[in-house]
């Protein structure tokens, strides 16, 4: 079943399968979200967050509901989205799964910076800026690398591959060893932050990554379309009369933006990035836009990730010890089932 | 010569790395005529047909589209006018007969226009001239050969292009189909006076199906005209260096060649 929507010269296809996924995904990230705030060691009703929101709440409640758990909340949906966002974007754009940014280096990068940051300052207060200046550098310096001069459709899909891993391999090295160079403390506080975490986001934070998203909204509607297009072999993306080249070097930019700015606020969450993007494909019909529903299961998996993280007794864990855990039995799942149905 | 064709390639050089694959070649398509590219193996055949859409980078020389040197036009502008099927073209896994037919609008689309009346019109034209009316919800990947092909062909044509160019479309299919195929090409020239050209293998079916034959050897044109002029016992010899003698093909009356 599949609605087409006409208003003037704008016209849209939707199909019914693709919408309800999508509407049960947002369900479900919201009905995660309240649960998240309801959860924890203080335990909060969901329905206090509407009461401590408009002030009538005990100090203590709304301090725990609006200055800790709803900023974290908040900054994972967001981070999770674009992770989740950045990996679908590269992984059609490079018609590869395994082209996400946690694989090809930008996020490793992004790391680095954030790790030279600890080991400059001392402490975490100028980590932001380090890893999105450092994601940008990794990912300017794979794209020259990688930037195929000859045939002039711009980025070969392979070499982005080989030389992002070559960059991976390089920037988690060189950060293991300014680990080992300096004191316990920074370096624990560097490990932390590697595993990739939510401890202690404020507002800003959650502010950062939401504006970001908000503000590439446009972009990102625009994007679907050329995106579903690249996913077909290059001859026939220039016979549409695409620009290959440029098409490649503006999404590369929207990608990488997307995991860097997701890496400065919550750290390199492995997984959540490679993840999502399949697993919203194989729910959604084929060549449908998958963009929208990868933010959401990335979103997803960082929310569940984070909450189990916040509900270990005792010790303090990253969120970035759950993405994983999660999100790799997901797809496995999906893909087993695909195997049973022969799809594979 | 008469007016010019609307697609043509003027002392048109290709090389890469430093081995020269088509060498100042002239050719034009003559317009509403199905054109056949011939010439034995790597003599630049498909580099041809991929310059003459502007998928290949070009050294010297140039092609020309509607009077204009194709390089220089807006790719969208020269997609509505030009469609090309390259070799064993790839889509998504899954992807429906329908949705890769819709993709052939591209051209006549934007983010904000993706599913216009024309669109949809279009497809419809496309499906039913192919004949695969009633299977447009089927994926792809259960077709056989001849109904893939059969598919692709469909999408160049939602294109709805005047000019259409494919890359040995009939590869991989065994004689019944390629034959289904050529018919539905010749089809397809008649019924809308469309200009065709093609890179094929087989001589005899070209000589069959085509009105007009480029034949390549070395990137260089050996000859071109008619296939009555082009398909002769010398050319044979001299560009894929096969003894042979010609016939008279007894239903169509075409050349057909009988390698000794």
């Amino acid at each position: 079943m599949t609605y087409t929507l006409r208003l003037g010269t704008l016209s849209l296809q939707l199909a019914r399968r693709n919408l309800l996924v999508g509407l049960g995904l947002m369900l479900l990230v919201l009905t995660g979200g309240l649960a998240a705030l309801h959860m924890g060691s203080f335990p909060v009703g969901a329905a206090d967050l509407w009461t401590a929101l408009r002030g009538d709440m005990e100090d203590i409640t709304r301090m725990i509901l609006l200055d800790h758990r709803l900023p974290r909340v908040l900054v994972a949906v967001g981070a999770g989205a674009a992770f989740g966002l950045s990996g679908a974007i590269f992984q059609s754009m490079l018609r590869n799964p395994m082209a996400s940014p946690d694989v090809i280096g930008f996020n490793a990068g992004a790391s680095c910076g954030a790790v030279l940051a600890i080991l400059l300052f001392g402490s975490v207060r100028f980590v932001l800026p380090w890893a999105l200046a450092g994601g940008l550098l990794t990912a300017a310096l794979v794209l020259v690398l990688a930037w195929d001069r000859r045939r002039g459709t711009g980025l070969d899909p392979y070499r982005l591959i080989l030389v992002g891993i070559g960059a991976s391999l390089t920037l988690g090295a060189t950060s293991d060893l300014l680990m080992s160079m300096t004191d316990e403390q920074r370096a624990a506080d560097m490990a932390q932050w590697l595993t990739g975490t939510l401890n202690a986001r404020n507002l800003t934070d959650a502010a950062l990554i939401w504006g970001g998203l908000l503000l590439l909204t446009p972009v990102l509607l625009w994007l679907q379309f050329p995106l579903s297009r690249l996913t077909m072999n290059d001859d026939i993306v220039q016979g549409f009369g695409l620009r290959l080249a440029g098409l490649r070097l503006v999404i590369t930019c929207i990608g990488v933006l997307l995991a860097a700015l997701a890496v400065s606020v919550a750290g390199p969450l492995p997984f959540v990035a490679f993840v999502a993007g399949p697993v919203a494909r194989r729910l959604l019909g084929t060549g449908a836009p998958v963009l929208a529903a990868a933010a959401l299961v990335g979103a997803l998996v960082t929310l569940g990730a984070d909450t189990a993280a916040r509900l270990v007794p005792v010790v303090q864990l990253p969120a970035g010890v759950f993405t994983a855990v999660i999100g790799a039995p997901v797809l496995m799942w999906l893909l087993v089932a695909q195997f049973r149905k022969g799809a594979l | 010569m008469s007016a010019q064709p609307r697609l043509a390639a003027r002392d048109l050089s290709v090389r890469f790395a430093h081995n020269t694959v088509l060498d100042q070649l002239s050719v034009d398509l003559p317009d509403g005529a199905v054109t056949a590219i011939v010439g034995p193996n790597a003599c630049g055949k498909s580099t041809l047909l991929r310059s003459l859409a502007r998928l290949q980078k070009t050294g010297t020389g140039q092609v020309i589209l509607d009077g204009q040197c194709i390089a220089s036009q807006n790719s969208k502008s020269v997609a509505r006018r030009l469609a090309i099927l390259s070799q064993s073209p790839v889509a998504p896994e899954g992807l429906t007969i329908r949705d890769l037919v819709l993709r052939g609008r591209t051209p006549h689309q934007s983010a904000w226009r993706q599913h216009s009346v024309e669109d949809a019109a279009a497809v419809a034209a496309a499906l039913t001239a192919t004949g695969l009316d009633g299977m447009e919800h089927r994926s792809l990947d259960t077709l056989s050969g001849g109904q893939r092909q059969r598919a692709w062909i469909a999408m160049a044509l939602a294109q709805d292009t005047q000019l259409l160019l494919l890359d040995e479309p009939t590869t991989f299919l065994d004689l019944p189909h390629q034959i289904e195929l050529l018919e539905l090409v010749r089809r397809l020239n008649h019924q809308t006076e469309r200009t065709v050209a093609m890179v094929l293998h087989d001589i005899n079916l070209a000589a069959r199906y085509c009105d007009h034959i480029i034949a390549l050897r070395g990137g260089h044109v050996h000859s071109q005209g008619s296939p009555k002029d082009v398909i002769t016992e010398t050319m044979m010899q001299e560009v894929f260096a096969l003894p042979c003698t010609i016939i008279a093909d007894p239903n169509h009356a075409t050349p057909h060649v009988i390698p000794t």
